[in-house]
């Protein structure tokens, strides 16, 4: 399946989505589970400062216990010494253990019976040792051996138990909840992970099945390119070729019609200088005979008009003829292209008009704005020479003559110069007759053989370029000559 | 010229009876009497300078002055110009190119292969007559060598 553009930009935007999707879930449950990691790791930590805590105050206990115990035995201070340091630190204990268990409102209770327990417990050993200070010794074994104080340290003892169970509980299962929340986050970031490769790969995928279609798009259309390259040379090879022909042939055809006319025209010539000497002769004879008389008449008129039939007939086709040889020699002419610039090349051409244009009080407007084109000069000289003259030629009587030559630029590389005038206009139906050869159109009140837009049009063609009319008749005429910017020679197109 | 003892003979290579017969007439017209042999195409008169073996042996000690036309029905004047000046025979004699022909690229390469004078038939009459009555007088005034 072709990727074409629109699914080509489609799917990598989906592509672009889906990565995007996962990588935000990434981030989203790591954050997540950073958070359930942290809260876990607090827990675990509260757990530990209330174990902690817990064992202190219980070897404190212990410790006081055991101090008021030798004592008693001992009555030595010595032994007391235990006691007095676990007794100065179980206020801050019993402090900092209901302070942890404050969140914990199941453990408010105990904790109240606890400190009670702590209290009698504290109390309890007190009068021992005050007892035993007294030496009362028996009252004091006996206090002991009643068995209270045992009961409130087991109390005590066993609470304590209990929170250091319950922390070291806490603990097990904060380490694993932490472990299973790790082991979570590594799944997220495989799968995210899993995504993204697919997402990148699937799009680097796209972006090279995308990239050798758009190759060997690119590739075709310049093969494409060259076979119509080739083709277009063909054609105009062939076209150079016909045009050789044809300008071969006429060349060939006028010097060969020119033959036949010199012998019209000597012989004419010769039969004139005869027809003299007859004349002579005839008109000395005199005498009333019909047949002199009918001499007479055709020495003097009939063969004399004859003979100027003949005369102005083979100056008329000698005329044609020279002017067909005309176009052939400009189309066999060498063309020599050059740098041209336009503007200066029409304005030369507007100048030598000039003076006729002012006469009747006209002008010439330009404004020819194209870069340089690589051309004929002689052939551009002679095709806008030609339109200019033209121009004045066939002005409207009684109007001033206005000519705008305007230049643009062509797409394909080439110029377009128009000479607009607004002179008597050529009629619809003449159009394209004015350009071929020995035609004229309109009123026939000036000097011409019908040569010159022929003559342009071949000229135009030569160059590569075309020439087209518009007019209005009565109002003007615009000629536009379309010229490539560059001129391509045949290698051997009109070398010959 | 009379003084001559062989007296030179021109060569007219021209295959339009017409012009043929006013070119004779006007140069006759300038006063020049000398032979004029006309050939209406190139294989005549090639034969006629060359021979029938085509050495030119047969133009050794002919003097002659040859007026060519270049459009011919059997070749062109061209080759008929380059054989006479190649030979040895033949390539003192003046050769007097007139043709219709006025391709500028034509009169360079008949100038190049030796042609002496090259002349474009004008097709007014008047000045036609007036070139051959001229060429006429500048025949009656060249010297043209004996051929080898």
């Amino acid at each position: 399946m072709p990727v074409t553009s629109r699914t080509f930009i489609r799917s990598t935007i989906l592509l672009l989505i889906g990565g995007l999707v996962a990588l935000l879930a990434i981030v989203g449950t790591t954050i997540w589970l950073g958070e359930r990691s942290q809260s876990f790791f607090d827990e675990v930590i509260e757990a530990r400062e209330a174990r902690v805590a817990a064992v202190g105050l219980r070897y404190s206990l212990t410790q006081a216990e055991g101090g008021q115990r030798g004592f008693l035995i001992t009555g030595q201070d010595v032994y007391l010494e235990p006691y007095t340091a676990a007794v100065a630190q179980l206020p801050a204990q019993i402090a900092a253990l209901e302070s942890i268990l404050v969140p914990y409102p199941q453990a408010t209770e105990p904790m109240a019976r606890l400190k009670d327990a702590i209290a009698a417990k504290q109390r309890e050993m007190e009068e021992t040792i005050a007892l035993r200070r007294a030496g009362r010794e028996a009252e004091a074994q006996a206090l002991v051996a009643n068995d209270v104080g045992r009961q409130l340290m087991e109390e005590s003892l066993f609470f304590l138990g209990a929170i250091i169970d319950a922390a070291d509980e806490r603990l097990t299962t904060g380490v694993s909840d932490q472990r299973a929340n790790a082991n979570a986050q590594r799944l997220v970031n495989i799968i995210g992970g899993l995504i993204i490769i697919l997402v990148v790969g699937g799009a680097a995928l796209l972006v090279v099945r995308y990239t050798r279609e758009l190759t060997q798009a690119r590739d075709e259309v310049r093969t494409l390119n060259t076979e119509l390259e080739g083709r277009v040379n063909e054609r105009t090879a062939d076209l150079a070729r016909a045009n050789e022909e044809i300008q071969r042939f006429a060349y060939i055809v006028t010097h060969d019609l020119r033959a036949p006319l010199v012998n019209i025209m000597g012989f004419t010539s010769e039969l004139e200088e005869s027809v003299k000497n007859v004349r002579a002769v005839i008109e000395r004879a005199g005498g009333d005979d019909p047949e002199i008389e009918a001499a007479r008449l055709a020495a003097t008129e009939d063969l004399p008009e004859a003979i100027g039939f003949i005369r102005s007939s083979t100056r008329k086709m000698d005329g044609l003829i020279n002017a067909i040889l005309k176009l052939s020699r400009e189309g066999r002419r060498v063309l020599r292209p050059e740098r041209i610039e336009l503007d200066a090349l029409l304005r030369a051409a507007a100048d030598a008009v000039q003076h006729q244009v002012a006469e009747g009080e006209g002008q010439v407007v330009l404004d020819v704005q194209v870069p340089a084109i690589r051309s004929d000069r002689l052939a551009l000289e002679q095709i806008f020479g030609n339109l200019l003259d033209n121009a004045v030629k066939y002005r409207q009587k009684g109007r001033p003559l206005e000519i705008t030559i305007r230049g643009r630029q062509m797409p394909g590389n080439r110029v377009a110069i128009e000479v607009i005038d607004n002179g008597r206009g050529v009629a619809g139906q003449d159009l394209e007759r004015i350009f071929e050869l020995f035609r004229r159109s309109g009123a026939q009140d000036q000097p011409g053989e019908g040569i010159g837009l022929a003559f342009v049009r071949s000229v135009v063609r030569n160059l590569g370029g075309e020439i087209t009319v518009a007019s209005e008749f009565g109002k003007g005429t615009a000629f536009t000559v379309i010229l490539p910017r560059a001129l391509a020679i045949a290698p051997e197109g009109n070398a010959k | 010229m009379s003084q001559d003892i062989r007296p030179v003979t021109i060569i007219m290579i021209e295959d339009d009876e017409g012009h043929a017969r006013l070119i004779e007439k006007n140069i006759r017209r300038a006063g020049v009497n000398n032979e004029i042999i006309p050939f209406q195409n190139g294989t005549v008169a090639l034969d006629y300078l060359f021979g029938a073996d085509g050495s030119g042996e047969v133009s050794a000690g002919r003097q002659l002055l040859v007026l060519l036309d270049l459009n011919l029905p059997d070749m062109t004047g061209v080759d008929i110009l380059a054989k006479i000046k190649s030979n040895v025979h033949t390539k003192r004699s003046p050769v007097v190119v007139l043709t219709t022909t006025d391709d500028s690229r034509e009169i360079q390469r008949c100038y190049d292969l030796g042609a002496n004078v090259y002349i474009t038939k004008p097709v007014n009459y008047e000045s036609f007559a007036n070139a051959i009555r001229q060429l006429g007088l500048f025949f009656s005034v060249i010297q043209v060598p004996e051929t080898a």
